[in-house]
């Protein structure tokens, strides 16, 4: 099932509920206090039966206790949980069955592997054979066989988070919580590890919750993301979604780099300084003069020495590259916008508008662009050229974009 | 829980008497007076006697009594820690009325020196001498100390009334006075003071005249020294009547009398105490030493006036005060 | 210190010092109650070994500290889970308080004992007239016991429970586990080296205790006289062979019990 939501990935989330899932954990409505202090407001989504959502947000955002109310270790102050349709909002956590997998592992120190797993079946008074077959089957599962008799203190982080999800398995669990679950790991274990554990998950096919602080981490393993701010959900959707059409301008920063140039709307069009850009269907949301902003990230930045630009981009401007920085897979350029008026791209496609009355300070501000090993390699650019910058695609957000405009608000 | 202590030796079949000594009665009473009894009682009672005992300075000793062990007999230093017993209602029995005042036995106070006397100590006047180290049991705790200030203060008072016809309190001060500048320790009781002595300390200690004849048995390097005047300690027993059961009572009272029985009074020779009924078994002891002039708490007018008087008045007062 | 062609000077001489620091402090007094209790030869040495009176009193300090230990264990488990786990008003107090006997001079715990239980005590004269007498009794030396030792065993487990992570309760918990199970199970395992070490100080501690025992037990010989007492009542009565006797029992059980600890280290804290 989860292979499924992983094709239908880039289909627009109602449709993907709709299409392939019961609900396997609701959270309705939560809302959390410590003191005066709000923790989290009105909080609410569902995860579907095998699907993937991560709770993405910087630390002191609400998400880890987002995640121990669900788990019973800690109480809303309003609102309920409910797993598979019933209400759990009363239950103990040891009466829940969610498994939570700990930024820690939590593995016990004086059990071995073996021991571990069978921990949640020892307590449920489990046949021996039952026990013995089912640490058997979930040892093989997560490839630790040979460690079995180990003890959690002799086993990479790697492994001791496998155990941990494999003593979380043992029982079944309703849902899976994952607490940071690649905190604790160096960089390229934490690349490793978490395919693995999208593939695990894809195999047992149990619905999990993460929640991490790593955009990298959140586009890869959801099969969608939340974005949580303060207390608030900002946007939940399809990594797709969230990253190409964020809704607010915290999901635009959180999620990845972006540009972004303060505009207003005008006759239809998003002028932003002296370039007028014409903003089809986002316009339509907007009033005559409303202050805006023109969200980009850097590599939707296309940039030629000549006024053509490839076909679907839209020519901006023109900017002095003022920096080049070799980043691995790509190029990073920053380039200085012209403070108007002095170039314009070929006009017979151009699709704005080039005024010369702008004052300096709307435009002449630095951009930063990306661009694939390829493209850097067949046009050299060096600190000084003269370019001319096109957009693939942008976002229109308001410039108090604080209030969340909705999931669709894209062009 | 108790099932899981180890168990005193067979309570059952028997009695047990509780005897709590002041601490120089140790040998006597273990090695002679409790078989002695419990062979006695056997014999006409067909019953096992058996004695559980703890010795210790005649003050502490009382102290656990008020405090509640569960003592049936006492064999105490002085009488004053009788009185105290009688005070709280422990004992409600008058152990005066008992054969000898309740006395059991009494023995002198003495000077014990080092083999060979290397300080040349003669007689009480000796341990005032710039140089010479003192041991004294503490009379916070043990009945011997207030015997042995007794004895200093005494034998200076008999002394000067032998030679002007008047006690001069004065002088006897001055003596005791100038012995307690010289004392370096003050063990809790007569038997520690002796063997804090006895491992070395001090050049002499002032203690029961029985302590030195053991000491001397014993092989220790220690010589006794016989002042000209000295008093003789008396012990009275008390049953601590408060403790004693119905069913007890007949064979702690038979213990108490055996005490002045001539086979006890013979025993408490045997180990240096001087016996209270019949001086003709003193004269069996060789090893007693020569008293010129002995004295006895009556010289004070006994108990109820020499503790006030001379351990209260002249000691505590006048000379630990002036130390 | 300098290294000389690799000859580190500093080496020696300090462990050199050091032990020539100890030796008359500790080496010598140890040394000379071995040689005392065996001068008058071994023969000597057995005998006083095995006097009844001897035996009686060993075999009663090592029931009422266990009894005493057994109790500080549980107490100390229990007290230090409460104070890690739950913060309220007056915590700090109640730890400082448990600490307390520590300071205590260990004869003014005797007396304080002897000042609630005495037969003239603030709860010892309402026992009274029901018969109950504490004081005096193997009952008086474990009451005396737990008071100069209640610290220890809580001092060794407390720490543990601090660094515990709660994580591991939590994980125990939404596995599945109630509050006993995972007590038992998680919480448990990872105390068993400061519970086995606290165990054996406070025993260690215990079986020493002289100030508390001589005033709250009576010191009868075979019946309230343990060890140390009996060791002390042997000097008084000028036996000090028999006094050594015992005491050298007593300092190698001590040396035997802090050679386990040091040792079986890595054995308490197996992960």
């Amino acid at each position: 099932m989860a292979q499924v939501a992983r094709m239908m990935k880039q289909s627009v989330t109602p449709d993907f509920k709709e299409s392939v899932s019961q609900t396997a954990a609701s959270v309705v409505g939560v809302s959390k206090f410590f003191g005066k202090t709000v923790v989290l407001e009105n909080i609410s989504f569902d995860v579907a039966e095998g699907e993937a959502l991560v709770l993405l947000g910087a630390s002191g955002s609400g998400k880890t206790t987002i995640l121990r109310i669900i788990a019973g270790l800690e109480q809303p102050y309003t609102g309920k949980i409910m797993l598979h349709g019933k209400d759990v909002t009363e239950l103990p956590a040891r009466e829940r069955g969610v498994g939570v997998i700990f930024q820690s592992y939590a593995l016990f120190p004086k059990m071995t592997v073996e021991k571990n797993i069978g921990y949640g079946l020892r307590i449920r008074k489990r046949s021996r054979k039952q026990i013995k077959q089912t640490v058997n089957e979930l040892l093989s599962l997560v490839q630790l066989e040979e460690h079995r008799k180990k003890y959690p203190s002799q086993l990479s982080g790697g492994q001791q988070q496998r155990v941990a999800i494999a003593r979380t398995l043992a029982y079944k669990p309703e849902v899976l919580l994952f607490d940071e679950p690649f905190g604790a790991l160096d960089a390229q274990t934490r690349v490793h590890l978490r395919r693995e554990i999208r593939a695990l998950l894809r195999k047992v096919n149990v619905p999990a919750i993460f929640i991490t602080h790593d955009q990298e981490e959140a586009l890869e393993l959801g099969d969608r993301i939340a974005v949580i701010r303060l207390g608030h959900i900002d946007q939940i959707g399809t990594p797709s979604e969230v990253y190409n059409n964020p809704a607010t301008e915290y999901v635009a920063t959180f999620l990845g780099a972006a540009n972004i140039l303060e505009g207003t709307i005008h006759n239809g069009h998003v002028e932003v300084g002296s370039v007028q850009i014409p903003a089809r269907i986002d316009v339509a949301k907007f009033s005559e003069g409303q202050s805006v902003k023109l969200i980009f990230r850097p590599e939707d930045v296309s940039v030629s020495k000549t006024q053509t630009l490839p076909s679907g981009h839209a020519c901006l401007l023109s900017g002095i590259v003022e920096e080049i920085s070799f980043v691995g897979a790509y190029e990073r350029l920053r380039i200085r916008l012209d403070p108007g008026g002095s170039a314009a791209c070929d006009a017979g496609d151009t699709p704005y508008y080039l005024t010369t009355e702008t004052p300096e300070s709307q435009t002449a501000k630095p951009i930063i662009a990306t661009r694939p090993k390829p493209e850097s390699m067949a046009t050299k650019l060096r600190q000084g050229d003269r370019v001319f910058i096109g957009l693939t695609s942008f976002t229109i957000l308001p410039s108090d974009s604080r209030a969340s405009p909705g999931p669709d608000s894209s062009k | 829980m108790s099932s899981c202590l180890p168990q005193p030796p067979a309570e059952s079949g028997g009695i047990n008497i509780t005897l709590y000594g002041f601490s120089i009665m140790k040998e006597s009473m273990e090695k002679a007076i409790y078989p002695g009894f419990a062979a006695q009682w056997k014999r006409d009672h067909n019953q096992d006697v058996r004695f559980t005992s703890s010795f210790a300075g005649s003050e502490t000793i009382t102290n656990q009594i008020l405090q509640g062990v569960s003592a049936d007999v006492a064999i105490l230093s002085i009488d004053r820690d009788a009185m105290r017993l009688k005070q709280s209602g422990f004992v409600t029995s008058d152990w005066h009325a008992l054969p000898h005042n309740g006395i059991v036995n009494k023995t002198p106070f003495v000077i014990l020196v080092k083999q060979g006397n290397p300080k040349g100590i003669h007689d009480f006047a000796d341990l005032a001498k710039p140089g010479v180290k003192v041991v004294h049991p503490d009379p916070v705790s043990s009945g011997g100390a207030q015997w042995s200030i007794l004895a200093i203060y005494g034998s200076e008072l008999v002394k000067s009334e032998k030679q002007s016809g008047e006690p001069d309190r004065a002088r006897a001060l001055q003596m005791l006075q100038a012995i307690w500048r010289n004392v370096i320790s003050t063990p809790g009781s007569a038997r520690e003071a002796r063997t804090q002595f006895e491992t070395g300390f001090g050049d002499a200690l002032v203690t029961y005249e029985l302590e030195g004849m053991l000491m001397k048995e014993a092989g220790k390097p220690v010589e006794i020294v016989t002042p000209q005047a000295t008093i003789f300690s008396e012990h009275p027993v008390v049953v601590i009547d408060r403790n004693v059961t119905a069913a007890k009572r007949p064979v702690v009272d038979a213990f108490i009398q055996y005490l002045w029985s001539d086979e006890a009074q013979k025993a408490f020779v045997k180990f240096h105490f001087y016996s209270v009924t019949n001086n003709a078994f003193n004269e069996e002891n060789k090893a007693f030493g020569h008293i010129e002039r002995p004295f006895t708490i009556d010289y004070f007018g006994g108990w109820s006036k020499a503790y006030p008087e001379v351990i209260e008045q002249v000691f505590k007062n006048q000379v630990q005060k002036t130390k | 210190m300098r290294h000389v062609r690799g000859f580190d000077v500093a080496r020696p001489l300090s462990i050199g010092m050091l032990v020539f620091m100890m030796l008359p402090l500790v080496f010598l007094p140890l040394a000379s109650i071995f040689i005392f209790g065996t001068s008058n030869g071994l023969g000597n040495f057995w005998a006083a070994l095995t006097a009844p009176e001897a035996i009686f009193a060993l075999k009663l300090s090592m029931a009422t500290s266990f009894w005493a230990t057994l109790f500080n264990v549980l107490f100390g488990l229990f007290a230090a889970y409460v104070l890690s786990r739950y913060n309220f008003l007056g915590r700090n107090a109640l730890i400082v308080t448990i600490s307390l006997p520590t300071a205590i001079p260990t004869a003014v715990a005797g007396f304080a004992l002897l000042l609630l239980w005495g037969p003239y005590g603030t709860l010892g004269r309402f026992l009274r007239p029901q018969g109950i007498q504490i004081m005096f009794t193997a009952g008086a030396i474990i009451l005396a016991n737990i008071f100069v030792t209640f610290p220890l065993a809580f001092g060794v487990i407390k720490p543990v429970f601090d660094t515990m992570s709660r994580s591991l309760e939590e994980a125990s918990a939404t596995i599945g586990a109630t509050r006993v199970q995972t007590f038992w199970h998680v919480t448990l395992p990872s105390l068993r080296g400061a519970i086995v070490s606290g165990a054996l100080l406070t025993f260690a501690r215990a079986v020493g205790e002289f100030g508390s025992t001589i005033l709250v037990s009576g010191n009868l010989a075979g019946r309230t006289q343990t060890a140390p007492l009996y060791i002390f009542a042997k000097f008084n009565e000028g036996q000090i062979e028999a006094a050594n006797a015992i005491a050298i029992v007593l300092a190698l059980f001590s040396f035997l019990i802090f050679s386990v600890l040091f040792f079986a280290r890595d054995w308490l804290d197996v992960d």
